[in-house]
């Protein structure tokens, strides 16, 4: 058989394996026909990357309805968890980024930002909670997947990910090394231009990359696994739950790293741009808005989650699933 | 008032799925040939990702059925199921058609 011209122009690429094998041969031919001798323009391009994105979305339960309630719900249920691990990124973030905002916000505005602080942390204890009670309810079907031989289907995912939590806990192991040999003005980044303050910050840089790596690796270990399981209605309906109490508690969050913002950029904005107290400094850091854009996008990301799986948890109650 | 067609999908008469319901109601025809009828009974230039996007919905819910053959360009009929439910969205546009053109004045038929 000749190769697939639309292969060999990446664009069957964007489609799923299932989708390429059922269609692949005539959807080439209608590109030919359609082609003819001419290069896909860029549009054209898109325009197919778009299909097979929104063809992978239908396939893994995101988009459509073209696969049962239940599995729509377990489907939502794990875009949730993707939301998760997109927001402990950004909640780590927030984490490093207000270190010591209290000794720089003596005003009255003080309660406010502790508050809000406050809440941040609380719910993200709630929502680590709300997650491990989500994985610990799977564990049951986890083990009836390992005894019916489902290890080789999700092996090469977890070693991926294991291999990135190695790499990137070694790394953290020395950046913390190195961090001791530094006096606390120096990790705070004073003396900036000292090439032991940039190799201890790209070190920094690099280890926080390759933890997210490892997170995104263990999260899609985990979506890949959930998938295959073989869960009941009982667990799927008790999963769909939680996703949402863990959705409420990221736009929460969200809402209070907004107000903390608002609050440290009202009465204290010089700590924001690690700035000498009393000083005028912009409301704004780099840092912090990329927070709140991820903090937002996996809110929304979230929130969709939770009305795919509101929208199949209807159909459940109903007992048609 | 928002009519329910969850279980066929079909909604306007400008969404591919109906679109190529009415093409494969003339008879069988592969994607280059349903992409031809369309543009030129409806002025809808479907690309390859919609079109197959539209197919793999249909087929999924049995309104059409892939015809054998050895061609890479398979064709594609119209199910039983297809024919209802093509019907049923042509009489929604045609009681919409009649109230429009009831509400202009004009004689129902009239605006073919």
């Amino acid at each position: 058989m000749s190769p697939r011209r639309s292969e060999g122009l990446g664009l069957l690429w964007w489609y799923p394996p299932g989708w390429r094998e059922r269609y692949g041969d005539e959807f080439d031919a209608l590109m030919e026909d359609t082609l003819g001798d001419r290069p896909p323009t860029r549009r054209f391009r898109l325009t197919i990357a778009l299909a097979g994105l929104r063809e992978r979305g239908s396939e893994m339960g995101v988009m459509g309805d073209s696969i049962p309630p239940v599995d729509r719900a377990r489907a939502g249920s794990l875009l949730v968890l993707c939301a998760w691990a997109v927001f402990v990124v950004a909640g780590s973030s927030f984490a490093k980024l207000s270190e010591g905002f209290r000794l720089a916000d003596p005003t009255r505005t003080a309660s406010v930002s502790s508050g809000a602080y406050r809440s941040v942390m609380v719910m993200a204890i709630v929502a680590c909670l709300v997650v491990l009670a989500g994985m610990a309810i799977t564990v049951p079907a986890f083990l009836r997947f390992l005894k019916t031989g489902g290890w080789p289907l999700i092996r090469r995912f977890v070693i991926r990910a294991l291999l990135a939590s190695v790499v990137g806990l070694s790394a953290l192991t020395a950046v913390v090394g190195l961090a001791h040999t530094l006096t606390p003005a120096q990790r705070g980044g004073e003396l900036v231009n000292h090439p032991v303050i940039w190799y201890y910050q790209l070190a920094f840089i690099a280890t926080v990359l390759l933890l997210a790596v490892a997170l995104g690796l263990w999260t899609i270990a985990a979506v890949v696994t959930v998938r295959r399981l073989d869960l009941t209605g009982t667990v799927v309906f008790a999963e769909a739950h939680l996703a949402a109490a863990a959705a409420g508690a990221m736009v929460l969050m969200t809402v209070a790293t907004a107000v903390w913002w608002g609050s440290i950029a009202s009465s204290a904005p010089w700590f924001l741009q690690g700035a000498p107290a009393g000083s005028a400094g912009s409301p704004f850091n780099v840092q912090l808005v990329g927070t709140m854009v991820l903090m937002l996008v996996a809110s929304i990301l979230a929130g969709y989650g939770v009305c795919r799986v509101t929208r199949s948890g209807l159909t459940l109650r109903s007992g048609r699933a | 008032m928002t009519r329910n067609r969850q279980p066929t999908g079909l909604r306007r008469s400008n969404d591919p799925p109906v679109l190529i319901l009415t093409s494969l109601a003339a008879g069988p025809k592969h994607g280059h040939a349903l992409a031809k009828d369309i543009e030129d009974f409806a002025g809808v230039a479907l690309g390859p990702g919609a079109l197959y996007g539209a197919i793999t919905r249909l087929e999924e819910r049995g309104l059409i059925a892939p015809l054998e053959t050895d061609d890479r360009r398979r064709p594609y009929r119209i199910t039983a199921a297809g024919s209802t439910a093509l019907a049923e969205v042509v009489e929604d546009m045609r009681r919409i058609a009649d109230i429009g053109a009831s509400r202009l004045g004009l004689t129902p038929g009239a605006l073919a």
